[in-house]
């Protein structure tokens, strides 16, 4: 280690320094990057703009990116001298008591500045009122879907469903007709196997002691529940896993919900299309305070 | 410097008396360490989001409405998509370079939210947020979580399935807060979900709110590591309480700085070409009503989502007006106890230890027991909530039913940190008693063992 004081530096304390010698080597390797670099990048460019794939015009962007950085640090490591320096940290200097601002002001009653300070504050207060414009007052939004008395079951694609057209263990995700995609009012139908229905199920909103519609909006987030475990009808919400039993109500039977799915009153119309009898009865998806 | 930039220099010089400053920060030395490079990289990253994001927004378009996509996909020709999507669509498949820039992007989010938690973790293992950094320190806690606030909005953007399904998530958890749940909902989404002005919305956030916010709060991060001066490794013979040493800033700390750069972006570009970041026409649009099965967030949310799965069902208080739920506690209140906690943790150091004065060496985790303990069990914590957000994944891979897999990280997410903490300080402090140390109160005393009294 050299102790450098000479003059020639003396902004920088320099504590050691090392001197490469010129090397013909690392010059080859700068010129052989630089080579390289420049001719990815020009790769790059008429890759691009001759439309090739992005797996030649990306592979030319990056090996030009990296060719280009490998020259630049070999360039610097053979430029300057490798030199160890230090700054002084200056910890803990004495504390500068003296008052920032060269005018203090005069004497007078501290009412005038708390008045206006209140009165700041106050306004600062009012200004966030127009945040209530940003949207809806909620209203009944959340409390209602758009299911009604004799709102028929449709599927995505606006068709009507008779009892007969659901595969047995298998599910349906039904909208109410002419409010397709209305997020709030998805519903799942279910056609159960061989399983008896039992409490809390609403046995008066079942079809032919076999067909059950609920909610799919789950109780717990808000995704849709899509997955049905014939094994156990079990209904499945894919996000966190909530589960609910479709013979039985839909109560939660495991997983982080702590609500039922609601259950769609469901009848049948003169045509043999499954109909709602009514809205929901309960809130329909997560808790909201 | 080049004859060129040296004229250039002095012009400005003659105009603006820069010489002093320039020479001020010039002569300014730098330590080095490989850790010291994270938040480097991270600035590299949010720099080249800026660029490709620029040219992505003159392609994106912000609202939700249906367009029959005409381009040259065939997925998706011909079909009616909400122009979010479609304009991603046409982006990545119709657009020379698209695809490139949108990897590039999203490639770079990713590297971005990856260094900013590893440095992070450096500064909280080696502890620079002692006095007198704790103000950075906070500084850097706001940075995260604009980090957290642009990548959610960002990939929330494209309106694919499991971007919807994040956002009606995000929808019920605002739902969650007791008594004003269901107004700030309607109001930060412009009604009830899904709306059309979400995307619009999210997209101005995204854009402009989240990248000035971002970038103000790097300048001033950067500024005070510029006042107060990096902290550094102990060194023998070298007393780092009242030197800093290391590589002048120029030239050796910027050729570093410009080779790493070069070398991130090099890497970035790699990525983009071997991995197909945020390949929409895998997800398919966002259908109100359907969501595939892996419906996870992206990975820097996984900790959040694992707490949201294996919860205990609880919902209690009055519906529709005040109600404690899940989603509130595991979604809201529990980030916000780790955020807090993690805020608080130098003056709970310093309060244990009764910490004194100014500290700008860094230390070794292992010989604060405290220190050690906490952070492995925090971390641990954290990385066994983000496994148990792929708990059906994990079920469906060893074959281990879904309720076995969510009871095991139930358990495992209480006993596992606690045994790890403890376990760490345990070793810690049996370390510090066979190197016949305590833990220094003052850095003068922890200096002593680098330089002779």
């Amino acid at each position: 280690m050299s102790d450098d004081h000479e003059p020639t530096r003396p902004h920088l304390r320099v504590v050691s320094e090392e001197t490469p010698p010129p090397s013909q080597a690392n010059d080859a390797l700068v010129i052989g990057s630089a080579i390289i670099a420049a001719l990815c990048g020009v790769g790059f460019a008429v890759g691009l703009v001759l439309e090739t794939s992005i797996a030649v015009y990306g592979t030319a962007l990056a090996l030009g990116l990296l060719a280009l950085g490998f020259g630049a640090r070999r360039y610097f490591s053979d430029l300057f001298p490798d030199i160890e320096a230090v700054e002084p940290r200056h910890p803990e200097q004495d504390a500068d008591d003296e008052p920032v601002a060269a005018i203090a002001p005069l004497e007078r009653r501290s009412v005038l500045r708390n008045a206006l300070i209140g009165a700041g504050g106050v306004f600062g207060v009012s200004l966030l009122a127009p945040v209530p414009s940003l949207g809806p007052a909620p209203g009944d939004e959340l409390k209602r879907t758009d299911w009604r008395r004799g709102t028929r079951l449709v599927t995505t694609d606006g068709e009507p469903i008779s009892a007969e057209n659901v595969a047995t263990g298998g599910v349906a995700t039904v909208w109410p007709e002419g409010s397709i995609n209305n997020e709030i009012s998805a519903v799942i139908l279910v056609r159960v196997g061989d399983a008896r229905f039992r409490q809390p199920t609403n046995m008066e909103w079942i079809v032919n002691n076999e067909l059950v519609a609920y909610s799919k909006v789950c109780t717990h987030a808000g995704c849709p529940v899509g997955l049905f475990r014939e094994q156990d009808n079990a209904l499945f919400c894919p996000c966190h896993q909530s589960t609910f039993d479709a013979v039985r109500g839909a109560i939660p039977t495991f997983g982080p919900t702590a609500r039922a799915l609601p259950q769609l009153p469901l009848g049948v119309d003169e045509e043999g299309f499954l109909i709602a009898l009514g809205d929901f009865t309960e809130q329909v998806g997560p808790a909201y305070g | 410097m080049t004859p060129l930039f040296g004229k250039l220099f002095d012009q400005l010089d003659e105009r603006l008396r820069l010489r002093t400053d320039a020479r001020t920060a010039a002569n300014k030395v730098f330590p080095s360490n490989w850790s010291f490079l994270l938040g480097e990289v991270a600035l590299f990253s949010l720099v080249i989001l800026v660029l490709t994001g620029t040219f992505l927004t003159f392609f994106y378009r912000p609202n939700v409405e249906a367009v029959t996509y005409a381009g040259s996909n065939p997925v998706f020709a011909g079909r009616t998509l909400p122009a979010a999507f479609e304009s991603i669509v046409r982006l990545s498949s119709d657009v020379n370079g698209g695809l490139l820039f949108r990897r590039l992007h999203r490639g770079a989010s990713h590297l971005f939210i990856a260094t900013v938690v590893l440095h992070m973790l450096r500064i909280m293992l080696t502890g620079a947020f002692r006095r007198p950094r704790e103000v950075n320190y906070f500084v850097g806690i706001g940075l995260l979580t604009l980090a957290f606030g642009a990548g959610f909005t960002g990939y929330s953007l494209p309106y694919d399935s499991l971007a919807g399904t994040g956002i009606r998530i995000a929808y019920s958890e605002l739902l969650s807060l007791p008594l004003i749940g269901d107004r700030v909902a309607f109001w930060i989404f412009g009604g009830a979900f899904p709306t059309g002005d979400v995307i619009p919305r999210f997209f101005v956030l995204h854009v402009m709110v989240l990248p000035a916010a971002l970038l103000g709060t790097v300048g001033l991060h950067l500024f005070i590591v510029y006042r107060q001066k990096h902290t550094q490794f102990p060194r023998m013979g070298v007393d780092g309480h009242t030197l800093v040493l290391g590589k002048p800033l120029w030239p050796l700390q910027f050729a570093e700085s410009t080779t790493l750069f070069l070398w991130t972006g090099g890497l970035l570009a790699a990525t983009a070409v071997l991995i197909p970041w945020s390949d929409v026409s895998l997800l398919g649009p966002y259908v109100p009503g359907e969501v595939g099965n892996n419906a996870q967030p992206d990975w820097f949310l996984f900790w959040l989502e694992g707490a949201l799965r294996i919860f205990p069902p609880i919902e209690f208080g009055i519906p529709g007006t005040f109600i404690i739920s899940g989603p509130f506690v595991a979604g809201v209140v529990l980030p916000g106890l780790i955020f807090t906690f993690l805020a608080a943790y130098p003056f709970i150091e310093k309060r244990v230890y009764g910490l004194e004065g100014e500290w700008h060496v860094l230390q070794n985790p292992l010989e604060i027991p405290l220190r050690a303990g906490v952070m492995l069990g925090v971390f641990s914590g954290l990385l066994i909530l983000s496994a148990a957000a792929t708990n059906d994944i994990l079920s469906r891979m060893f074959g281990i039913p879904i309720e076995a897999m969510t009871w095991f990280f139930r358990v495992a997410v209480i006993v596992v940190p606690v045994v790890l903490g403890v376990g760490i300080a345990r070793y810690s402090r049996g370390r510090l008693r066979r190197r016949g140390l305590v833990v220094p109160t003052s850095e003068a005393e922890e200096q002593q063992r680098y330089i002779a009294a």
